[in-house]
């Protein structure tokens, strides 16, 4: 048997259903309990659903052999794992945002970059040698312009409408994300027969993708 | 007084404490049955040892300090390095081969991934100096394989083999810069099977399309032969013949169960030469070893010549058997 983490929230529903056509089902009833860990009908798959930042960190000690996660996260948490599969599910973006499209421009002395993603942030403008003050939020970013915390934001964008509402505009794209199906280095190399199987099934499922290449912002963050 | 421990610290106590020296017994006298004599190294030295011996991205990972004339030094991040020097220096004259073993701890400040949470990790480690060739590889595998069938891990385990050589024939025969060739490495060793055929499709070379589908990368004795079929290049091709002829000795001796080949581990090409081995261990989420061949080491400390080695982590293997003693 072997565990996948699964992040809860935005990707949830889109990886179960994902797994489900890949042939893993979890019945109704687990569904709809309260359980945090629920076993597949066929008893080779034990799920949990944790919050998408821990999912990694359940994965890299080995006590999940897979995850299910955006690459928005892996990139914040750095996390050291296999990435054998992009799941093309829940795709988004992370981009700097803020009330002026030439705010870059315009901010006088240190920018200040309010964000859920304070990792990703410092790599961003690191790279770029521009030096800006993080303010470490953990929800409602949007908000941080408009009441004067920050002159800009890092954050993840679906469609666009939360940014519009609140008087943003995209001001530069930093990398794109989906989720992945991430796995343990030593599950990968002892249960290298079940995750081979798990990894073939979603392969025949997953619709064949034309993402761009983002290599070089990974570089980014990892420099 | 603070009652305060520093991060990645910790105290073993009565059992867990007997538990370890068992483990670390264990391994010596397994070292010892093979001719592997004892070596005590210092536990500080240089930072530029550490920065030679391991390369700087490691070596800055260590405790460092300043001695009294100023220099830079290091709370020892590994035994290798220092080995070496002695070997190159010191014991210049002695006849080859050397075998030296050691129980050691050693110091990363800062550690590898999040799930490596202590900071002092004693090594149990060999290394062989002064003879090449797939003996010397053999003996250091017989001696892993037979410290965890000791430690009554037999079935529970899996040690990874590969030469890196392989991927260095291919990348050069791509003609690769420092940067793509990073990237090439990176996506190999996580495995990222769509972004590595979108990097490979710009590649003319058919033997790039040896390592564009991962899962193929993993496995036993096909995994050469599927290899054999794209990669063509002549320092490729020696590194698949060496590899094959340890598998052949490997099956010989009956032990391809608890071995497996992965090209796919290409984590420290900087640092080996040739073979380079992980070790894997039911219980733990990472690996408790790894190893290889570091044929350049000890020429940069004035005497070049064939060693390989490897080193098991005793804390690492310690948690995982007493969770197992405490299930039973």
């Amino acid at each position: 048997m072997i565990t996948i983490a699964i992040a809860k929230g935005r990707l949830q529903e889109s990886a179960l259903s994902l797994l489900a056509r890949a042939g893993i089902r979890l019945s109704e009833d687990g569904l709809n309990s309260r359980r945090l860990a629920l076993t597949d009908d066929s008893g080779n798959y034990r799920f949990i659903f944790v919050k998408p930042a821990d999912v990694p960190v359940y994965v890299e000690h080995g006590i999940a052999d897979c995850g299910v996660v955006g690459r928005d996260v892996l990139l914040e948490t750095q996390a050291d794992l296999l990435l054998p599969l992009d799941l093309g599910i829940a795709r988004c973006r992370i981009v700097v945002a803020a009330a002026d499209a030439q705010a870059m421009t315009k901010v006088q002395g240190m920018m200040r970059v309010a964000t859920k993603y304070s990792q990703i942030a410092s790599a961003h403008f690191g790279a770029r040698g521009i030096p800006v003050e993080i303010i470490q939020l953990s929800g409602s970013v949007e908000l941080a312009p408009a009441l004067g915390l920050a002159d800009m934001i890092v954050d993840l964008v679906e469609t666009g409408r939360t940014l519009r509402e609140n008087g943003l505009v995209v001001v530069d794209e930093i990398a794109e994300s989906t989720g992945r199906l991430v796995v343990n280095r030593a599950s990968y190399q002892l249960k290298s027969q079940e995750v081979g199987r798990l990894v073939s099934a979603l392969e025949t499922v997953i619709a064949p993708v034309n993402t761009v290449s983002f290599r070089q912002d990974f570089q980014d963050v990892q420099d | 007084m603070t009652s305060r421990i520093p991060a990645g610290m910790r105290y073993y106590i009565g059992a867990e404490a007997r538990l370890r020296r068992t483990v670390e017994d264990v391994a010596m006298s397994v070292f010892e049955g093979w001719n592997y004599e004892e070596v005590i190294t210092p536990s500080v030295d240089y930072y530029d040892l550490f920065e030679q011996g391991m390369g700087p991205r490691e070596a800055q990972r260590g405790f460092r300090f300043t001695d009294n004339d100023g220099r830079l030094l290091a709370l020892r991040p590994d035994v290798t390095s220092s080995v070496a020097r002695m070997a190159a220096t010191l014991l210049s004259e002695r006849p080859r081969p050397l075998r030296f073993c050691y129980a050691a701890p050693v110091f990363r400040q800062q550690t590898q991934s999040h799930a490596e949470w202590r900071r002092e990790n004693t090594q149990l480690g060999c290394e062989l100096i002064g003879v090449g060739g797939t003996p010397a590889d053999l003996e250091v595998l017989r001696l892993a394989a037979e410290i965890l069938s000791r430690l009554k891990l037999q079935s529970g385990y899996c040690i990874t083999i590969n030469n890196v050589e392989i991927f260095n024939g291919v990348a050069v025969d791509l003609n690769l810069g420092d940067a793509a060739r990073e990237q090439l490495r990176r996506l190999i060793d996580t495995r990222e099977a769509a972004e590595l055929r979108r990097f490979l499709r710009e590649c003319t070379s058919n033997e790039a399309r040896a390592f564009s589908q991962p899962t193929r990368l993993t496995g036993k004795r096909e995994v050469i032969v599927n290899a054999r079929e794209l990669i063509t290049n002549s320092r490729s091709v020696t590194a698949l013949d060496s590899l094959e002829q340890l598998w052949n000795e490997i099956e010989s001796l009956g032990l391809q169960d608890s071995f497996e080949i992965d090209l796919g581990d290409v984590s420290s090409l900087d640092y080996y030469t040739g073979l380079s081995l992980k070790i894997f261990v039911h219980g733990a989420g990472t690996s408790v070893g790894r190893g290889g061949r570091y044929d350049g080491l000890t020429g940069s400390f004035g005497r070049a010549e064939p060693a390989v080695g490897f080193v098991l982590n005793l804390d690492a293997l310690t948690e995982v058997l007493l969770r197992r003693m405490s299930q039973q």
